[in-house]
């Protein structure tokens, strides 16, 4: 692949549910995590896939150079003046960050607003060109209690590391949890999420449960999504209260 | 033929359609002798027909018999249209505009009758033989209301005849009087124009001198709404609820300052609470709006009803003038029928008098030419001008056939007939300019994108195989037809080559008409949306966009992507509205209202922003596919459901099947499940 260009799997403008305002939300490849649930699975992979829609081929993502990139990102610039920008979700928004680089600093100039969806179980140098760029980090809070961190494949100290260095640079970060029975939702990891929120006290925290909606992603990709306990409003009412008692504003968000 | 007509018409009269009939009428006139058909008519209704003789023009027969109905108790304003009273009218009656009702708000009977009785012709003869009729019918329903000792009403009745405008419910008194008299005549789609503008001193004035409370003024205005709505069956022109009432609020000044006032929101919030299909108002956007109006609308947009609409001041203005319109005509601009712009007032614009089907010149081309000479698309864009050209001609020459019927009262409303002493169906409008409806074109543009890259580029087979299997209907070519649907670039994106693609076609077009003039000596404009995406398509060929026989064109500037309206209001900003090609460009879409109810700030945000991209018209249609289709199933359990239908809404269990299903497909595009 050339230097200048990345793999993306879809640019979804218009987006309104990932950070402030109007955004364009651009869908990398590539995620160092494997958390069973995920409703992406198409952008774990860091490569260009195959698959089949019906007879025909088709693939998983493309390649598109930083300029044309930028190009779909101004698009939409008049749309972002009520807080708005651009999204890097994934997979892991944060992983191309060292090639994007160039971007980034181009949309700052631009003063687009900059928000990066993200696992933050990344290397550090990622961690200190993020900071210097992105105004809100949305990132995941899942399994942080050690002897489970396999169930998904993180890194419970590097997160952990990774988080103190947002806080410490005051950055702003809105935590997304999703509530899966066994895995993020339990009696264990949900103490120590509390007492996660407690200490850092961010912005906003967004919980959600799961849905079903990647299944056919799964299936064309010859995976089979697993079934999942689901977790009843009651739960899901009982935790937003917990977290709303420590001071800190929750959002349910439904799909 | 004769069974035939027999059939419509029984099938007319069951929906009482007394003015459906009319329009049977014009089209038999062609071919029918007209006093054969009158007689048909006769036997098979009462209805009385008032026709011209030699002594007697048929409208002061009309106002002398026509039925005068008493009020109800509650009722504060006069307004009956008599569909039993019929004006024969045998040529082309014009319609679609909207007339500038400050005229009679401002000027007496009287007043207008002293500007005309100093001249001395056949024109103002007719003029003050308009004028005494008029006088008659007001001195027969007075008449009648003193039986009832509605002396309220009587008042503001005779000073209609006497002085201007008193007060603000004597103002909307007479906007409902001339509105009724121009239906009452077989006028179709009648606008009705700035009514916050034209209103707001005499609301104002009454509220300061406490002659009228707010709550009282709403209540009227309620009133004057419902009373308008009250005969959309026999108002509705092709389907019901199409009746062209459009009250346009809002709206810039030569100045750029806002116009925006209680009467802007009170509308907005009436259509909000009454959620009719008609009348329906149309906000004029702009940068200078104040933001609290963009939310109100979009509350009301929220209900379903497809109103209001929002046409961008900031971008049709500009046209306006540029196209020839004076300054201060062009700010205060309106519209006819759905969404055509027009000025108020002036003009004789006939604004849909024809269909401007971009796809038939393309089909002309594939059954014409020898397909195996093209290998790039220049040459066949270039080919497909030249029979685009001849097919605007050919429409031209058919329009400047119609011969419009005589017109005392649309010369009486109409800027500068009376001061030029001519009628408004020989040319006395100070503006003269018709207009053409453009359909199509997102299809002829898609199939181009479509030739280009499977044929030209990709060579997948021979243009003419591929011409054949289009003939054939894509018989046995499933996974073909799938191809041509989902081709990546689609007309409604903003795509450098799909934007160049459509601006080419649309400039050409503008081009060819920019010389030509129609049978009044004005000129013809066109827009790229139209009512006839489903008329114009039945029976016709498949095409290379992946449309079917007889499948509908697509609607207005639309897309088939879910949530790519971004993208589709950039595309629409992108079009090239200049010259004579502002004739409607409305963007169509589709949102469920949870996506806006879950998203209002941001929504608000959206629109906001579109209007600085520079959008020509907006109108949106806020409802699921879900609830459509139980609709489909139970229309019973929603008699109410409104929807936006091209430019006026209306009941969904009121619209033909193929209507209701293409809504629905429309629908299930937009929320991504197909
Ligand atoms: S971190 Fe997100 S993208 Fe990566 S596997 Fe987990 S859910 Fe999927």
């Amino acid at each position: 692949m050339m230097k200048d260009k990345v793999i993306v799997s879809s640019i979804q403008r218009f987006s309104l549910h990932d950070g402030p305002g109007i955004r364009t939300t651009i869908f990398f490849k590539g995620c160092n995590l494997k958390c069973p649930w995920c409703s992406n699975p198409e952008n774990i992979n860091f490569n260009i896939q195959e698959y089949f829609d019906g007879n025909e081929r088709k693939y998983y993502g493309y390649e598109i150079s930083l300029s044309d990139l930028e190009k779909e990102i101004l698009k939409d610039k008049i749309y972002y003046e009520n807080g708005g920008g651009v999204t890097f979700s994934g997979g892991d928004g944060l992983l191309p960050f060292k090639k994007i680089e160039p971007l980034l600093q181009k949309l700052q100039k631009e003063k687009i607003n900059i928000c990066v969806e993200t696992s933050l179980v990344v290397s550090d140098e990622l961690v200190n060109i993020a900071i210097k760029y992105v105004d809100t980090f949305i990132v995941d809070l899942k399994i942080i209690d050690e002897k489970n961190a396999y169930k998904i494949n993180t890194n419970v100290s590097l997160y952990k590391k990774n988080i103190e260095k947002l806080f410490s640079n005051n950055c702003n970060v809105i935590f997304r949890i999703p509530l899966v029975p066994d895995y993020t939702y339990t009696v264990d990891n949900v103490s120590k999420i509390l007492n996660f929120l407690k200490k850092y006290k961010p912005q906003l925290v967004q919980i959600f449960k799961l849905h079903r909606l990647g299944e056919k992603k799964y299936e064309s990709l010859n995976m089979k999504m697993p079934e999942f306990k689901e977790i009843t409003l009651e739960e899901i009412n009982k935790l937003k209260e917990k977290i709303e008692i420590l001071g800190i504003k929750v959002e349910y968000c439904q799909i | 033929m004769l069974k035939k007509i027999k059939k419509i018409i029984k099938k007319c009269i069951g929906k009482q359609n007394i003015f459906c009939m009319i329009r049977i009428k014009y089209i038999c006139d062609k071919t029918y002798n007209n006093h054969k058909f009158i007689n048909i008519l006769k036997t098979i209704q009462k209805t009385k027909f008032y026709s011209n003789s030699k002594n007697k023009t048929g409208f002061s027969k009309l106002v002398k018999n026509i039925k005068i109905k008493d009020l109800k108790e509650n009722e504060n304003f006069y307004y009956n249209i008599d569909m039993f009273s019929v004006l024969v009218t045998p040529n082309e009656v014009m319609g679609n505009f909207c007339i500038d009702y400050s005229l009679f708000i401002e000027n007496s009977l009287e007043e207008l009758k002293n500007k005309i009785s100093s001249k001395n012709n056949d024109f103002y003869m007719e003029e003050l033989e308009l004028i005494n009729g008029i006088e008659i019918y007001l001195d027969r329903i007075i008449e009648k209301l003193k039986i009832s000792k509605k002396y309220d009403v009587i008042t503001n009745l005779e000073n209609i005849k006497n002085c201007k405008a008193q007060s603000y419910t004597d103002a909307l008194q007479r906007i409902l009087f001339f509105n009724m008299l121009l239906w009452q005549t077989n006028h179709r789609l009648n606008g009705l124009g700035r009514l916050d503008k034209i209103l707001i001193d005499y609301y104002d004035y009454d509220i300061k001198n406490g002659l009228l409370t707010k709550e009282k003024a709403k209540e009227l205005l309620k009133e004057f709404l419902i009373i308008l709505h009250r005969d959309f069956k026999i108002k509705s022109n092709v389907l019901l609820g199409d009746t062209g009432q459009i009250i346009e609020v809002g709206g810039i000044d030569i100045n750029n300052n806002y116009l925006c006032n209680d009467l802007t929101y009170l509308f907005i919030e009436l259509m909000e609470e009454l959620k009719l299909p008609d009348p329906k108002v149309l906000v004029r956007a702009s940068k200078y709006m104040p933001k609290e109006l963009i939310s109100e609308s979009l509350k009301c947009i929220l209900t379903g009803i497809g109103c209001p609409i929002f046409a961008n001041d900031d971008v049709i203005i500009d046209k306006l003038i540029n196209f020839g319109y004076d300054k201060e005509a062009a700010y205060n601009y309106g519209t006819s029928a759905c969404w055509e712009p027009y000025i108020i007032g002036m003009s004789s614009a006939q604004n849909n008098i024809g269909s401007l089907n971009f796809m038939q010149p393309f089909i002309d081309l594939l059954e014409n030419e020898d397909l195996s000479k093209f290998n790039n698309l220049d040459d066949l864009i270039d080919k497909y001008q030249t029979y685009l050209k001849k097919f605007v001609e050919n429409l031209v020459l058919k329009i400047n056939e119609i011969t419009f019927e005589k017109d005392s009262l649309l010369s009486l409303c109409i800027a500068n007939c009376v001061k030029d002493g001519k009628d408004i169906s020989l040319g006395g409008a100070k503006y003269n300019n018709f207009g053409l409806t453009g359909v199509g074109l997102a299809n002829v543009v898609n199939s181009m994108i479509n030739i280009d890259e499977f044929i030209f580029k990709k060579n997948i087979m021979s243009f003419e195989k591929f011409n054949d299997i289009r003939k054939e209907n894509f018989k046995n070519n499933d996974e073909l037809l799938k191809k041509l649907k989902s081709n990546g670039l689609r007309y409604g994106e903003d795509n450098d080559m799909v934007v160049s693609l459509a601006n080419k076609i649309i400039c050409y077009t503008s081009k060819i008409l920019e010389n030509k003039r129609n049978s009044l000596n004005g000129k013809f404009k066109f827009g790229v949306s139209s009512p006839n995406y489903i008329s114009d398509s039945k029976n016709f060929p498949a095409s290379f966009d992946g449309r079917k026989i007889g499948e509908p064109f697509s609607v207005h500037i639309s897309t088939d992507k879910s949530n790519g309206y971004t993208e589709l209001v950039n595309f629409a900003s992108r079009i090239d509205y200049n010259f004579n090609r502002f004739n409607g460009n409305v963007v169509d879409f589709f949102v469920t209202p949870n996506f806006i109810k879950d998203n209002f700030d941001k929504f608000i945000d959206f629109l906001i922003a579109s209007i600085k991209v520079g959008f020509f018209e907006m109108q949106m249609n806020v409802v699921s596919s879900k609830k459509l289709i139980e609709a489909r199933k139970n229309p019973d359990k929603f008699p109410n459901l409104v929807v936006r239908v091209w430019g006026f809404s209306a009941y969904f269990k009121d619209l033909p099947d193929e209507y209701k299903d293409y809504l629905i497909e429309r629908a299930l595009k937009n929320e991504g499940a197909i």
